[in-house]
């Protein structure tokens, strides 16, 4: 069951958004968040709706994926699209309705904004593997070095938790399964009930955690890990044609996005 | 030819134990051999390995790794670079989610040039066997393969010595089998110096030297023939020896006198044919 979690997962693949520099996908992302969250109306929206569209379609990427990695949002989204529809101002669409035109355009309007700001986040996991993501990561975050932030450290961390979600779902799994060998119950009681049901999965999961992570500095260190200092890498990360042509195409929706709302579409 | 690891009168407490996990250890390890460490849980065989890259420093005595002692920490990476560190646990040891990232780890913590370190994992992974997995997440791999890529891991570094930690004790037999064959191979065929430390004596048979270890000591030391051959002495020390000198050793006990260091079956037949005849 805990297998389903698809956060921070990489489906390999050869397509152009694969072959993309990680820097290049990360600052997309960021465009296209700015994209998002600017688009005004209904154009600006449709417009956004076929840029995701067309980057899922070039990648590969199946619905199905983003849809099983929307479920966890489900209840959030539901509950963002009833108080939209109740709690918006406008012509009712029918007299004495609490519900309003106006309140179905804007919740349609920002369940599309959710959906999209999960899938386009998703885009960059699914088509990016996490070393390839915190390598451009730390190149990007490169010039707070001068300042004296620790940004390899920082990425070498985050590259660790990801490598390691696999192993310590499996782990969990297993003590799970040996929990419930010996009668534990983890899917009846209230919420307070199971969530004390959890208790004696969490301890002997962090343990092993910490044994694992001790063991895992002793191996880093043995294959002469030292920091950053002097490290090279066996796969260089460059600036390609097509890198300036997804980061033309990004600017270019943003602009786009930002005109139309100037004219209110 | 001088010694690549020099123990020089050993001894090690860990922090808090009054007990000592080493006792006055004196062992030289020679390049190019296959050197097999066996002996039981907290017989301190694993303590042994891990100051053989430094992780451990003596408490008393000397640890000489290509003649640099091993408490020198301006030196701490020369050492590292020369031994390469196997451990048991395929999962703990691994740090990318790609298996051909994983190989470069080290050489690009040495700072190797980005082509050299693209031709060093590719033949670190062809001579384990793993070329055709380069692209495939480790947590996906069987245990035996997923202890190959951190052997692969460890020959990318080009060391001078491999130092397997009991690289079998959580892979079943098939998994066992694939990695014995690997580093014995590695060993005769390329001629890495490997020190193997197990307490499964069927995977020292093929050592060039086994050295058995029982209460942070040393208590035999020879080619696994004639270690084997101590039958009582291993028997004292609650470890097994292998059928073919069980055989021959029971056979004595009842009156032949038949030699005990035959370690494969063939040899084991002839003996008894011969002493037939």
């Amino acid at each position: 069951m805990l297998k389903d979690i698809t956060l921070g997962q990489y489906f390999p693949g050869d397509t152009v958004v694969h072959r993309l520099d990680p820097r290049t996908k990360l600052l997309l992302v960021i465009v296209y968040i700015v994209a998002l969250f600017q688009a005004g109306g209904w154009v600006g929206y449709a417009l956004v709706l076929a840029a995701t569209v067309a980057a899922m379609a070039l990648g590969r990427i199946r619905p199905k994926n983003i849809y099983n990695g929307l479920k966890p949002m489900l209840l959030i989204i539901a509950l963002t699209a009833v108080l939209n529809i109740f709690y918006t101002n406008g012509t009712p669409v029918r007299p004495g309705w609490p519900i309003t035109w106006e309140g179905i355009a804007r919740a349609v309007q920002m369940v599309l904004r959710i959906v999209l700001l999960i899938t386009g986040t998703f885009l960059l996991t699914y088509t990016t593997s996490p070393m390839a993501l915190t390598d451009g990561l730390e190149k990007l975050l490169n010039p707070l070095k001068k300042l004296h932030v620790p940004v390899h450290e920082m990425t070498m961390m985050m590259s660790m938790a990801l490598r390691f979600i696999p192993t310590l779902i499996e782990e969990t799994d297993k003590i799970m399964s040996a929990q419930k060998a010996r009668g534990a119950d983890f899917e009846t009681g209230n919420l307070v009930e199971r969530a004390k049901a959890l208790l004696p999965i969490l301890v002997p999961l962090f343990v092993s955690a910490f044994r694992r992570a001790d063991e895992l500095a002793v191996a880093m260190e043995s294959r002469c890990y030292h920091g950053g200092e002097g490290r090279t890498r066996m796969k260089q990360m460059s600036m390609e044609r097509r890198d300036a042509v997804a980061l033309t195409l990004g600017a270019l929706l943003l602009i786009a996005v930002i005109a139309l709302r100037h004219f209110g579409l | 030819m001088s010694a690549l690891i020099r123990f020089e009168k050993v001894s090690f407490s860990y922090p808090g134990d009054e007990d000592e996990s080493l006792h006055e250890i004196d062992l030289e390890i020679e390049e190019g051999s296959f050197v097999a460490v066996l002996g039981h849980n907290g017989s301190g065989k694993s303590t042994l390995a891990k100051h053989t890259n430094a992780v451990l420093t003596p408490t008393e005595g000397r640890v000489y790794v290509g003649g640099i002692d091993t408490r020198d920490e301006d030196r701490l990476l020369d050492i590292r670079r020369q031994v390469g560190m196997v451990f048991q646990n395929p999962d703990n040891q691994i740090v990318s989610n790609v298996v051909e990232d994983d190989v470069a780890f080290a050489p690009e913590n040495l700072g190797v040039p980005t082509a050299e370190i693209r031709e060093r994992v590719d033949s670190a992974l062809r001579l384990v066997g793993m070329y055709e997995y380069r692209k495939h997440a480790p947590h996906l791999l069987s245990g035996g393969q997923k202890q190959r890529v951190a052997i692969a891991g460890v020959i990318a570094m080009q060391p001078r010595i491999i130092v397997l930690d009991e690289p079998t004790a959580m892979l079943d037999p098939q998994g066992r089998r694939e990695v014995i064959a690997t580093v014995t191979r590695l060993c005769r065929e390329n001629g890495m110096t490997v020190l193997l430390i197990t307490h499964h004596m069927e995977e020292c048979i093929g050592a060039d030297r086994l050295v058995v270890m029982s209460n942070g000591r040393i208590v035999a030391d020879g080619s696994p023939e004639t270690v084997f051959s101590q039958v009582e002495l291993m028997e004292r020390e609650g470890l097994t020896v292998p059928e073919t000198t069980r055989l021959l050793y029971e056979l004595n006990r009842e009156g032949f006198s038949l030699p005990l260091d035959r370690l494969t079956t063939e040899s084991c037949a002839e003996a008894i044919v011969s002493a037939l005849k």
